[in-house]
């Protein structure tokens, strides 16, 4: 055992330096040194981007012209606009619809991997797969296999003679929107399990025994004993994801483009456009910003959850 | 007992492998169709007569394509020199940003930490529109010189993030010994610490580099121009057109893109088991 009864030596650097070498050596100098490099490049590039975000959204600005103060205007512009409460509701729909179905199936993959059998360690490596392989690529992959009229999962159900006329994956809006979620769960439920997995691996089998001798049956050992220690987890997980997942921007992109008519044109999508497309810079900002309600609730649960784990 | 042993094997057919290997199948399938489809010649991708699961005659034509109709392997040099310089400054500003927040006691430190979680969280769609203006009056826009600039606005957050986490697991008595025995606390952190907080930089530069070599929007918003396009763009900008889509080509640049991460993958495995449950959940 070591002992903890010795004197910390960080106690020692109260006595005054005499060098600036000592000085540095005391922890509250070297701890802004050590973290300065990382919070002035963030303050720069963060802090003041996000600055300039908000200047853009109250004024007219084009792409390479001047900026001009409207005040709210854009703001008012686009509540009375359809496509952006559109927009709203899709990402919302995409937010939730993905949550949902990444949190139960990551749940349930965990579960099933939680065990010990044979190839459980290969079987575990397959499974991050689609987690690892860049999005970019992945969805490339995604598309092609949904393409319109040469989509293989059509090809392959009229071949076995199940469809006569080809699943409209990204034609009609319902199935664009469902594909979209599909990718995003596809991509992320790996990322789900695994964490939900190790999450489990620490809940202590002595507690499973005992529960088992009471005569728990392993759907109730489940909920009343595993997913109650894995909360803490499971909360961080989901609220990340909720998070990454209504700023998305690649996924939407790459598969749907927004379309067909707008049934997939989310946040993100919405404001590249406004910007790349039109060179709106002044709208374009405001798009982003409009999220910062549904993102700020988000942030401060998460924040409130690390720092109770801390 | 003949009979417990087939009831054993069909327990075991029923709960994990039967529905693991459907499971597989799905998470799996987009890229063996990825790969199946890069080893196709033009006719026999749009050849429906055959099952289309399988290459009759593979052919490196969609390969050849790569390099010698497009510049893809101008693009994939673009990336890696992107993805390594990147990876470099992020680790170097987030090891020594993550020791600060774990080990030292210092005001302010808490609120630094929590800065940094909340940069973290910031999505890109976020800040991408005014960034392209700081990199206006630095000079930079439509240069690959931007995204070595921005990249680190994302990896920053998250290696300091998952470091930080690292560093908290790593025992401090060693570096305490080390300093009672006379060495200076930067000394025994160098000299103590951060050899044991190897596994944890590895982890944290694998993900920043896969995060580099993946990003999209940045790369798409910020940089102009055939010769310094980055993998991802080069692919979707030049084989992906609105009237024709070069489906053999873009299947076989979406491997060849995909081979370093999963290699890197799966040599490092621990590594990113490690990194997802020590420091990017619990930290």
């Amino acid at each position: 055992m070591v002992e903890t009864t010795q004197v910390r030596p960080s106690s020692a650097a109260h006595t005054p330096a005499r060098t600036p070498w000592q000085w540095l050596n005391r922890e509250g100098p070297l701890g802004y040194l050590l973290i300065s490099p990382a919070l002035l490049f963030l303050l720069f590039m963060l802090a003041y981007p996000f600055v300039i975000a908000i200047i853009l959204s109250l004024s007219e600005k084009r792409l390479g012209g001047p900026i001009t103060f409207v005040g709210l205007e854009n703001f008012t512009d686009l509540f009375a606009m359809k496509r952006f409460w559109l927009t709203v509701q899709n990402s919302l729909v995409y937010t939730a619809g993905a949550l949902i179905f990444k949190f139960a199936g990551g749940l349930a993959l965990a579960q099933l991997l939680n065990r010990e059998f044979f190839g459980k360690r290969i079987a575990t490596a397959l499974v991050l797969l689609p987690w690892i392989i860049p999005t970019v690529f992945s969805t490339l992959a995604w598309w092609w296999m949904l393409d319109p009229a040469n989509s293989v999962i059509n090809i392959m159900l009229k071949r076995m003679g199940l469809i006569t006329n080809n699943l409209p994956f990204l034609v009609d809006a319902t199935w664009a929107m469902s594909s979209l979620i599909v990718l995003n769960v596809w991509r992320g439920v790996p990322f789900f399990a695994i964490t939900f997995l190790s999450a489990l691996q620490t809940v202590p089998e002595e507690l499973h025994e005992a529960a088992k001798i009471d005569g728990a049956h392993a759907w109730q050992r489940f909920w009343r004993i595993s997913f109650p220690l894995i909360i803490p987890v499971v909360i961080i997980v989901v609220l990340i994801s909720t998070i990454s997942t209504l700023g998305d921007f690649e996924l939407p992109y790459l598969l749907t483009k927004g379309g067909p008519r707008d049934a997939t044109m989310v946040f993100g999508l919405l404001s590249y456009d406004y910007a790349l497309g039109i060179g709106q810079l002044g709208i374009g900002s405001a798009i982003s910003l409009t999220m910062l309600p549904f993102l700020s609730i988000l942030v401060v649960l998460s924040l409130i959850q690390v720092r109770r784990e801390n | 007992m003949k009979q417990n042993r087939l009831r054993h094997f069909l327990g075991l057919l029923l709960l994990p492998y039967l529905p693991l290997t459907l499971v597989l199948i799905a998470l799996l399938f987009p890229f063996y169709w990825m790969v199946m489809t890069s080893f196709k010649s033009l006719s026999e991708i749009f050849d429906y007569t055959h099952s289309p699961l399988w290459v009759r005659a593979p052919s490196l034509s969609n390969y050849v394509f790569l390099f010698e109709k497009v510049q893809f392997g101008q693009w994939a040099i673009n990336s890696l020199i992107v993805s390594v310089s990147t990876t470099a400054f992020s680790l170097f500003a987030s090891i020594a940003a993550g020791y600060a927040l774990a080990r030292l006691r210092f005001r302010g430190v808490t609120t630094f930490g929590l800065i940094i979680f909340i940069t973290y969280l910031v999505p890109r769609t976020v800040i991408f529109i005014p960034l392209a203006q700081v990199l206006v009056q630095i000079g930079l826009l439509g240069d690959l010189g931007a995204l070595i600039l921005v990249y680190p606005t994302f990896l920053i957050p998250f290696c300091t993030w998952l470091l930080t986490g690292y560093f908290r697991t790593i025992p401090i008595e060693p570096e305490e010994c080390a300093m009672i025995d006379g060495c200076s606390r930067v000394g025994a952190a160098i000299r103590i610490t951060l050899p044991m907080a190897v596994p944890g930089v590895l982890t944290a530069g694998i993900f920043a580099f896969t995060l580099s070599w993946n990003e999209l929007l940045y790369a798409l918003a910020y940089v102009g121009g055939e010769a310094s396009k980055t993998l991802p763009v080069g692919l979707i900008n030049s084989l992906a057109q609105r009237d024709f889509f070069n489906w053999g080509p873009l299947m076989a640049g979406a491997t060849l893109g995909s081979i370093p991460v999963v290699l890197v993958y799966f040599y490092f495995m621990d590594n990113y088991v490690t990194g997802l449950t020590s420091g990017a959940v619990k930290g």
